[in-house]
């Protein structure tokens, strides 16, 4: 129970604690205490920023050591340091006995001005960030017992003799071993006498233990010992323990020694915040983060603060990310249990009322989500239906909404079919109403409940987020007048670009006022850690480097560019909106500004953001390459990204390859090749996991093109058509165009142009009602080709709508439909009767040029040779010999290539 | 075989040998068990019988029942002749006597100084003892005044790692006898080197075995049976002992309740054995039997602290007021400040519905000892009854996190979980409780109502659990009932009626009566009386005649439809005459 009656926020002295102390005396000194003349304001504002950041950073868990501190202290500088050093170390070799830290405490209190304020004393306010810190150092030290003073005191000798020892052995501060009393000096030599007889010891044995393989390093570490910082002793000697169970009661003599006294843990706040900033760095390298030496310091954390319960979910989100559900599992029921979703930081008051009952309605939600990355779908929806209920009972509103948040997420992901007996048993009223519809309407009406109630609490980040959900909702689900009753309403279905980019610019609003929300802690935390490292960074630079001036401009401008930085979970929301924002311009057909917003996110928020959905950004942009740069660009690209996301659970990276290798081997004419990857791609989509319906989908797509290319027209055909029953089966109404797109094509290819027209008349008034531009571009392309298919009567008519999509085609479209474009509109102009190659060559040839040129990067031999063929015609025509027997040279060079593709077999697959 | 004369040789000389090291408890423990050995009637003393008188006629009618029916040669476990543990060398030096009163007057320091220059075995084993007494006694007081805000308590030993190094370099050489084998394991054991712990402790009890304490030191170490089947011990009486002791802790109570039994056949006075029986019958819920046992025990040795927090169990699930409020006083008097002192008074307030006092009273126990098991799983009993659930869940977990088989503990998360209307969520602690007590039919039928609640209302796993119940032995009856009415909801008469005919059955069985036995019998004659099973309906309607009330009413009005359909008249038709 010792759990629920501490205080989260106590505070005890520690050696470490003193040094700041007495360094803060330096900088604020009481009227009677001896001042260090600062050179400058700047030195001395310096002083007081290192002070600042030492209470605040949160780099580990352990305050650091004597030997640290001095080095860090070196790192500020200038003439400072060697006084300032000296005198911690006077001070410290002065505290011969637990009545001089009664003293000096006395002493501390004095730079707290109290009233009476001399001319030129600096005071401390004592409601400052620094002067709190005294002030509770004072208090926890008053509350001392005897005990506790006597702890105090011994382990402040064990922390000065350790800073000795280094000190001796390197003979770096002879100087301050001047002014060391003899009662130190004795001790100093003990601690060195005890460093050697570990050192025989380890000798003895290695002696023994010839085939320990950890011996040498062991050894080393003994001599260097004093050196290296202590968690890296402990980590280290904690593989020495695990690797025999003969060899560690020796090596283990040597952890005891030196880790057993002074560990220090760092005040509450500090260990919360690197324990955040732990948990963001698990989330966003996910599975390729390796979980071991988390693992090992939560253990130790535990040790040493077994009432911290927030370990136990830290090592939750560990295990998650390196997907061992037991253990996850574990942990998550051992944190509620403790902490009852009570515990957080001291700062933040746990809001009144629901204390009294604790917040398992908390713990509820989080085993939801867990059960749903395990992919255990309906098990998640039991619990969050649970989660539901359960802070309705308890009326925790803001847990209501991010559950709803995450069901609705839940069931747009999974989009179970049988999720109505589950959800009609709840009691709920959000649930029930729902249970009689379909998947698509309760994700949409979650999603309303969560963003109302998102809304009125002010939960910036979970509107933000609903936002895009919605607006991913309105990019996928096609929606249909409410009002659909009797026969004579219209049942058109359409979707709405405006919404879409109306959810996406509201989410994207919580850039502006993010900074009401987050928690100051972590970023002042961090931004302390970084200033500190910066000044451990410097100092090793400072060796080669002269120039101070631009250094310290460069360490402005880090730290500025850290004050003005945003916590990581709202730019990863932000992030998140840009991704979204570039797949529906992908759909709606612009790419350019799909390019243009995918390479914001990777490379703005391509380090914050998870590393899945990195992937995501890196997928688009090589799909990109390959569209409009040709595949060798492509499968260069792809080669890097497959190296980078190589541990990315789940990648996707496969498909995509896949996906790229199938149009190349089209494209080449090597249709075997092409057919494999098509039944690859099929494999992919119906896992033992389950069916990936839109993967599906695509498969069978590309297998009717595949059919198409080998000219089996009546097979592609039938394909087509049960993949269109398919789409309209699952509702996929924007497949349902491709599909549609796809079957003129067949009907265009087999000539049967009059069979092809309505199909391609229906997939343009899709994609009219859909605002899917690029599509509808080449669906008007397609229903031109089959106008002109019809007779060459029909060419006027066909260049006409050719040249009012052609816009759209130039601008949008990728390589294959630009040069089907040029070349349809050279045969347009071919088969017009009123045409005359010689005097109007220029436009027929240009056209035909970009075709050819645009083709060659794409390799498709069937378009060139045929673009190559017109432009030989078109040469003959005009009696210019050389230039026509040039182009059949490459006409009759493509044309064999698309005969025997195998010669030239990529060597990717 | 052992005879009980050597058997009584080999105590004697081992108790001198543990005394003469400070070995208190194993010798306190050799003591016990060689009082419990039957006196051979030759060198009775006075002493000797005014002790045996105070047994039990009970007892002695079991024991000598046994020793009839099973005699002697059963007791043939170890052919090879325990050698004798040789007596030490006569004369102690001074410096050793001096020692050891230090050491008896707990003054453990002062204790290994004199000893620090002494080379012979028993010295080095007395001085590195009283280091690792004084460490240990230094370890307890810091944990006291570290106890930080965090709950820090990495007060450690600080004499483990010179003991270590001490005792391994004298493994290593081959100076070290068995006591110092039983010291460095126990070291090793707090250094957390479980393995190297266990291989010292075996060394130390194969060519030791009198030692009690590093036979249970090697017990905690065996926390499962594949490890307990891995020590290569040589054959002793001693080892009986043991295995009976790790079989128990391991929950295998039968096969430890047979070792017992076989012991009892030389130490058939053994108040320890009898202790330990109480506590495997307790565990098989056999409270009648412990009860006697323990009254028993009372009886011979009245002071007795040790065990009795289990007897006040017994007696609470008895609902002994009185009896329980005698024990605690009994046991105040005693010692107070013992934790199982401190357990039972809690236990009282407990059953006297003063949950706030026996709260307090647990909290006590769990301060004179922070690992001890059930303090705080009682506690979360206390908590759950006053309603405080979330202290309630925490009690249960660091119940469950001292010993993670403890599966009342488990049991009690999965019950306040359900309390707070969570019923989904405390399915997973059933499930863990039931993993490690399969066999009980109240945690099956747990699980079952958890299932059966409003809302999860997942019936086919309730009636998959009851189902598990029965087969338990349900002893309060309610799964075969539950049944039941489980399957007539659904629909199901033909499975409904199966279950309330075994329901009726156990009713008759047991002599029972009630609102459950008139559910049962109108089910049944009206479902067989729609199946036209007219001799089976009538059957069950003239035993609803024999109780008054409406079921009367309701038993003549199917009689009388009974005897309709039998005489021919399609009584059914009627109704669906336009009238």
């Amino acid at each position: 129970m010792a759990g629920l009656t501490r205080t989260a926020g106590a505070f005890s002295v520690t050696p470490h604690k003193i040094s700041v102390c007495i360094l803060l005396e330096i900088y604020a000194p009481s009227a009677q205490y001896l001042s260090y003349p600062f050179h400058s304001v700047s030195e001395h504002n310096r002083l007081g920023l290192y002070l600042l950041s030492l209470t605040k950073s949160c780099d580990d868990i352990f305050e650091p050591t004597l030997e640290e501190l001095l080095h860090q202290l070196r790192g500020i500088g200038g003439s400072m340091d060697a006084w300032l050093t000296g005198q911690l170390i006077k001070r410290f070799s002065s505290l011969s006995s637990p009545d001089d830290l009664m003293t000096f405490f006395n002493e501390i209190r004095g730079i707290l001005g109290n009233g009476f304020v001399q001319d030129d004393q600096i005071i401390l306010d004592p409601n400052s960030n620094l002067g709190m810190f005294v002030r509770r150092c004072i208090l926890a030290f008053n509350l001392l017992s005897f005990e506790g003073v006597c702890h105090l005191f011994s382990s402040i000798e064990v922390y000065c003799k350790e800073e000795l020892c280094y000190s001796a052995q390197y003979g770096a501060s002879d100087k301050n071993l001047e002014s060391l009393t003899q009662y130190d000096q004795m001790d100093m030599e003990y601690v060195m006498d005890k460093a050697t007889e570990k050192l025989e010891l380890q000798k003895n044995a290695c002696g023994s233990l010839p085939f320990h393989l950890h011996t040498p390093e062991a050894l080393f570490k003994v001599t260097e010992g004093l050196l290296i910082t202590r968690k890296e002793k402990l980590r280290t000697s904690k593989k020495t323990t695990e690797a025999t169970p003969v060899a560690c009661s020796s090596s283990s003599t040597v952890e005891d020694t030196l880790a057993d006294e002074s560990l220090f843990l760092r005040t509450n706040l500090q260990i919360q915040g690197f324990l955040m900033e732990q948990a963001n760095k698990i989330e966003i390298h996910g599975s390729s983060f390796s979980s071991s030496p988390i693992e090992s310091f939560l253990e130790q954390l535990q040790n040493l603060a077994p009432e911290l319960h927030r370990v136990h979910f830290l090592r939750y989100l560990n295990k998650l990310h390196s997907d061992d559900y037991f253990s996850a599992l574990d942990n998550l029921l051992r944190y509620f249990d403790y902490s009852a979703g009570t515990e957080g930081f001291d700062l933040v008051p746990p809001s009144t009322g629901c204390s009294m009952y604790g917040r398992y309605e908390i713990a509820l939600l989080c085993l939801g989500m867990m059960h749903f990355r395990f992919g255990h779908p309906n098990l998640a929806l039991e619990v969050l239906t649970e989660a539901v209920r359960v802070s309705q009972q308890l009326s925790n509103d803001t847990c209501l909404a991010y559950t709803l948040a995450a069901m609705s997420n839940l069931l747009s992901e999974m989009g179970i079919a049988s999720t109505t007996s589950v959800l009609g048993s709840s009691y709920s009223p959000v649930t029930s109403t729902a249970s009689s519809l379909s998947v698509q309407q309760r994700v949409y009406i979650l999603l309303k409940e969560s963003l109302r109630r998102a809304d009125s609490l002010k939960l910036r980040r979970l509107v933000a987020s609903n936002h895009l959900a919605m607006a991913k909702f309105e990019l996928m689900h096609v929606q249909r007048p409410l009002l659909s009753f009797g026969p004579k309403a219209s049942i058109r279905h359409k979707t709405c670009p405006v919404s879409v980019c109306k959810e996406i610019r509201l989410g994207a609003h919580l850039i502006s006022d993010f900074s009401s929300e987050n928690s100051t802690m972590t970023v002042d935390g961090s931004l302390s850690t970084i200033w500190l490292k910066n000044l451990q960074k410097r100092w090793g630079q400072d060796m080669f480097s002269h120039d101070s001036g631009s250094r310290k401009s460069s360490i402005f401008f880090q730290f500025y560019d850290r004050l003005v930085s945003i916590p990581g979970s709202v730019s990863q929301l932000i992030g998140a909106s840009y991704l979204l924002r570039a797949t529906s311009w992908e759909l709606f057909g612009s790419a350019p500004m799909a390019r243009m917003n995918t390479l914001v996110y990777a490379t703005l928020f391509g380090d914050s953001s998870s590393s899945s959905d990195a992937e995501l950004a890196y997928l688009k942009l090589i799909q990109h390459l390959a569209l409009y740069k040709g595949y060798k660009d492509a499968f260069a690209a792809l080669k890097i990204a497959e190296e980078k996301f190589l541990t990315v659970s789940k990648s996707k990276m496969l498909l995509l390859k896949l996906q790229l290798l199938h149009e190349h081997a089209l494209h080449r004419g090597n249709l075997k090749l092409a057919q494999r990857m098509c039944n690859e791609l099929g494999g992919l989509a119906s896992t033992t996991m389950g069916v990936d319906m839109e993967l599906k989908v695509e498969a069978s797509l590309r297998e009717a093109r595949t059919l198409l290319a080998a000219k089996q027209y009546s097979q592609a055909a039938n394909v087509a058509h049960s993949l269109f029953c398919t789409c309209h089966k699952f509702n996929l109404q924007i497949e349902k165009a491709s599909v549609l797109l796809l079957l003129a094509e067949i009907h265009k290819k087999s000539g049967n142009a009059v069979l092809g027209l309505p199909y391609a008349l229906a997939s343009i008034s899709f994609c009219q009602s859909f605002n899917l531009d690029l599509l509808k571009a080449s669906a008007t392309l397609t229903l031109a080709e089959l106008w002109l298919g019809l007779g060459s009567n029909h060419a006027k008519r066909a260049l006409d709508l050719l040249h009012g999509a052609f816009p759209m085609i130039l601008g949008h479209g990728g390589l294959e439909l630009r040069a089907r474009a040029y070349i349809f509109e050279a045969n347009c102009y071919l088969s017009d009767p009123s045409f005359s190659v010689s005097t109007d060559s220029e436009t027929v040839l240009d056209s035909l040029r970009q075709a050819s040129d645009e083709l060659e990067a794409l390799e498709y031999h069937e378009l060139a040779a045929e673009a190559l063929y017109l432009i030989s015609m078109v040469y003959d025509k005009l009696g210019q010999l050389e230039k026509r027997e040039e182009a059949a040279a490459l006409f009759k060079m493509h044309i064999l290539a698309l005969e025997n593709p195998q010669d030239v077999e990529p060597n990717m697959a | 075989m052992v005879s009980k004369e050597s058997c009584r040789n080999e105590i004697r000389a081992a108790i001198r040998q543990l005394s003469d090291r400070c070995l208190y408890s194993a010798a306190k423990w050799a003591g016990e068990q060689l009082v419990g050995i039957e006196q051979d009637p030759s060198n009775f003393t006075p002493s000797n019988t005014r002790f045996q008188r105070g047994s039990s006629s009970i007892r002695r009618r079991f024991s000598t029942s046994e020793s009839i029916t099973t005699p002697q040669p059963s007791v043939g476990f170890s052919q090879a002749v325990t050698p004798l543990p040789e007596e030490d060398e006569v004369i102690d030096g001074d410096l050793y006597l001096l020692a050891k009163s230090y050491f008896d007057c707990r003054e453990y320091r002062r204790a290994s100084h004199v000893l620090r220059d002494q080379m012979s075995n028993k010295s080095v084993f007395l001085r590195c003892y009283a280091l690792y007494l004084a460490g240990e006694k230094r370890k307890e007081e810091e944990m006291i005044e570290l106890e930080g805000p965090l709950g820090k308590s990495d007060a450690i030993n600080r004499e483990l790692v010179s003991l270590e190094r001490e005792l391994s370099a004298l493994k290593r050489s081959g100076a070290i006898d068995s006591f110092g084998l039983y010291l460095y394991g126990v070291v090793l054991k707090e250094k957390g080197n479980e393995s190297l712990a266990r291989a010292s402790l075996v060394e130390s009890v194969n060519s030791y075995p009198w030692n009690w304490s590093a036979w249970s030191e090697l017990q905690s170490l065996c926390t499962s049976i594949e490890i307990l089947n891995s020590l290569n011990l040589s054959n002793h009486w001693m080892k009986e002992f043991f295995l009976a002791n790790a079989y128990q802790e391991l929950r295998m109570h039968t096969e430890s309740l047979a070792k017992y039994d076989y012991l009892q056949g030389i130490f058939s006075f053994s108040n320890y054995i009898q202790a330990q029986t109480a506590k495997a019958q307790y565990s098989l819920r056999e409270f009648d039997q412990v009860e006697i046992m323990f009254e028993d025990l009372l009886r011979n040795d009245p002071y007795r602290v040790e065990d009795m927090d289990l007897y006040s169990n017994v007696l609470y699930a008895k609902e002994a007021c009185a009896a329980l409020s005698y024990l605690a006083h009994k046991v105040f008097l005693t010692d107070k400040y013992r934790p199982e002192s401190c357990c039972i008074i809690g236990n009282y307030y407990s059953l006297k519905g003063q949950h706030e006092k026996a709260v307090m009273y647990f909290r006590r126990a769990l301060k004179l000892n922070k690992k001890y098991l059930s303090a705080w799983t009682l506690m979360g009993h206390e908590y759950v009854e006053m309603k405080n659930t979330p202290a309630a869940i925490d009690a249960y977990r660091r119940a469950v996190d001292i010993n993670p088989c403890d599966y009342r503990a488990w049991y009690g998360l999965g019950q306040a979980y359900e309390m707070m209307g969570m019923p989904f969520y405390a399915l997973h602690y059933f499930r863990k409780s039931i993993f490690f007590l399969p066999n009980d039919s109240r945690l099956w039928i747990a699980m079952a109502k958890c299932y059966q609640t409003e809302q999860l209302y997942m019936l086919e796993e309730a009636i998959k659990c009851y189902k598990r119940a029965v087969n338990c032995t349900d002893t309060e009856g309610i799964a075969l009932n539950q049944l039941a009415k489980l399957h007539q909801k659904l629909g199901r008469n033909e499975e409904a009626a199966f279950y309330f005919e075994k329901d009726l059955e156990r009713m008759d069985a047991e002599g029972l009566e009630g609102p459950n036995m008139f559910e049962a019998l109108v089910f049944l004659a009206t479902h067989f009386k729609t199946h036209k099973k007219f001799e089976e309906a009538e059957v069950y309607c003239t035993r609803l005649l024999d109780y008054s009330g409406p079921e009367k009413e309701k038993a003549k009005s199917l009689l009388r439809g009974i005897r309709m359909a039998q005489t021919g008249f399609p009584s059914m038709d009627i109704e669906h005459f336009p009238l």
